[in-house]
């Protein structure tokens, strides 16, 4: 049994006998509230979608599941195709990968994981930190160098991302997948 | 021969579950709730408190027998720390589980043994963040088969409503138009208003900053009659005036300042004070809904957290207060509300002629009126216990 609250996205439970695939999960703390963690579920075998919300340490049941190395190849409209070593594709709808969407860019290298459930593949799973290239940035209102002092930045495909004040356009940045927080500069990917 | 059947109504059995966390804030409302429920709604309900003795300081005539009473058509049951073995018909068909309180393991198993399951719902505590309408009445399965719906509490059609008794408006109507009945009210309480002053009810929790507070009203120019039932905050105001204790009926005059310790009142007699007084000075959850119901001026003390975490929970309620105000009045209230709520002194000397201003005033007033027009909590779940059926 896992809490609630370490389920995150691309993770998957079982409820009343059913897999479901966490799509988003956000956790919520306010004043004397529960922490709750609000979650948008995939049934893996309907496809079908739900809305619930635990609070952060109800028991719930994870389900493992088989994980492939692989790379992200190409898209057409909305499936997103990865590949891994042995050159086997896998295809994935765009509403499978909702999470990891918005770090999916051409060209990208990461090696990512595909995940399976009863031989399918239902998912992928981008790696903690990636490293994205801004392409638009406004110029640094406040000169400021803490790096305290946040501004919008847009990745390539569109993504927007809040950086420190400093970082420029044709930068490269890291970003924390799991909260899509940008984390510092970086140098651009060999 | 068959007998003529006969239909014997069973009312539906609900029961609510009450963790007493402190004060009187929680088993406060759970009780508004019960009876509400049972006696608008003609419910069976059960009321379980894990500490009768905070049930009782509310309600002081009742009596427990066995770990039991009943009282305004609301059976009291003493929750008890090892919970018994429980049958399935034992159980309620409605079990509220009020503030995420977690319910009996016993209990919890005799629910997943029923026939049918039961509506199992998770009251929250009241919270004007907008991520509550997204959260209302959403599903929690749970892995022993049941599933749980979180209900929350809200100032908008999107969340549960607020807790108001049907007829709470008109009683407060009548109150306040009916000639004497404020006098005798407090005249009861052993209150006599003096020309001028102003009548302020303060129930808050401790704040360092309330000398602060107390000696701009001292040293101020409007005249203060401040009462105080009895509780934390009346020992803060006698070490403001020196004094080991505030005796109950005596007055305590600092300049324009006039202290009144008043008597452990119930419910219904907080309600008319909060009616009687020009300015609320209220907190927690219960307070702050019932002295929005008063429709008069009131300042809100919110439950502290660590990290100042109840900040952002207060800046949400003040979005919604402060909406219909003008942008200056909006930024006055803020800036009191949140100095209030911040240990600090006064924001600047008008803050009391503001808060007593006629704008101020109308806008409690229709402050209270808009409320008033939703769902109040009791009907949204009863509505949607009908609706689950």
């Amino acid at each position: 049994m896992k809490t609630a609250q370490e389920m995150k996205a691309n993770s998957v439970m079982l409820i009343d006998g059913q897999p479901w695939m966490v799509q988003k999960a956000e956790f919520t703390k306010s004043g004397r509230n529960s922490a709750i963690v609000k979650m948008k579920l995939k049934n893996l075998l309907s496809g079908s979608t739900t809305e619930t919300v635990f609070k952060a340490d109800d028991k719930v049941e994870p389900v493992i599941l088989e994980k492939v190395a692989v790379t992200y190849s190409y898209s057409m409209d909305t499936t997103y195709v990865f590949m891994d070593d042995n050159f086997n594709q896998y295809e994935l709808n765009a509403d499978d990968i909702e999470s990891v969407l918005p770090y999916i860019v051409d060209g990208m290298t990461d090696i990512c994981e595909a995940v399976f459930f009863e031989g399918k593949v239902i998912s992928v799973d981008l790696p903690t930190t990636i490293v994205r290239q801004i392409t638009y940035t406004e110029g640094s209102a406040r000169g400021d160098t803490s790096g305290k002092v946040m501004k919008p930045a847009k990745l390539s495909n569109g993504t927007e991302v809040k950086v420190a004040d400093f970082c420029e356009i044709d930068d490269w940045i890291e970003i924390d997948t799991r909260t899509g927080e940008y984390k510092c500069r970086a140098k651009a990917p060999a | 021969m068959p007998s003529n059947p006969t239909t014997i109504n069973i009312p539906p059995r609900w029961d609510i579950f009450c963790c007493v966390v402190d004060n009187f804030g929680d088993i406060g409302i759970c009780w508004r709730l019960a009876r509400q429920l049972a006696n608008e709604y003609s419910l069976a309900i059960r009321l379980w408190v894990d500490k009768p003795e905070a049930f009782l300081a509310i309600c002081p005539s009742v009596t427990f027998l066995n770990e039991q009473a009943q009282f305004e058509n609301v059976a009291i049951h003493t929750w008890p720390e090892h919970w018994p073995q429980t049958t399935a018909e034992q159980t309620a068909d409605v079990v509220i589980e009020a503030f995420g309180c977690d319910l009996p393991a016993t209990y919890l198993k005799a629910m997943s043994e029923r026939e049918q399951a039961p509506l199992w719902l998770n009251l929250e505590y009241l919270s004007a963040e907008d991520w509550v309408e997204s959260c209302h009445l959403l599903p929690s399965p749970q892995t022993n088969g049941l599933k749980k719906t979180f209900f929350f509490p809200g100032f908008t059609d999107k969340t549960g409503g607020l807790l108001r008794e049907e007829n709470l408006i008109e009683q407060r109507r009548r109150f306040q138009s009916k000639g004497g009945a404020k006098q005798q009210f407090l005249a009861s309480l052993g209150v006599h208003q003096t020309n001028q002053a102003v009548l302020v009810s303060l129930f808050t929790y401790p704040n360092t900053a309330l000398p602060l507070w107390l000696d701009e009203l001292a040293n101020g120019t409007q005249r203060c009659h401040l009462l105080i039932p009895q509780g934390l905050i009346s020992q803060a105001v006698a070490k403001y005036l020196a004094q080991q204790k505030l005796n109950v009926g005596e007055r305590y005059q600092k300049g324009q300042l006039c202290i009144q310790a008043i008597p452990f009142i119930s419910q219904q007699e907080y309600d008319q004070l909060l009616w009687s007084c020009e300015l609320n000075l209220v907190r927690g959850e219960d307070s702050f809904v019932r002295a929005q119901w008063a429709g008069q001026p009131m300042l809100w003390h919110i439950y502290p957290q660590a990290e100042a975490a109840h900040l952002i929970k207060l800046e949400a309620f003040l979005s919604h207060y402060t909406r219909t105000m003008t942008a200056e009045n909006a930024a006055q209230y803020r800036s009191i509300s949140m100095a209030w709520n911040s240990a600090e002194a006064p924001p600047h000397k008008g803050w009391l002629e503001f808060l007593l201003s006629a704008t101020n005033r109308a806008h409690a007033s229709n402050w209270c009126t808009d409320l008033s027009q939703q769902k109040n909590l009791a009907e949204s779940l009863w509505r949607f216990y009908r609706n689950w059926l």
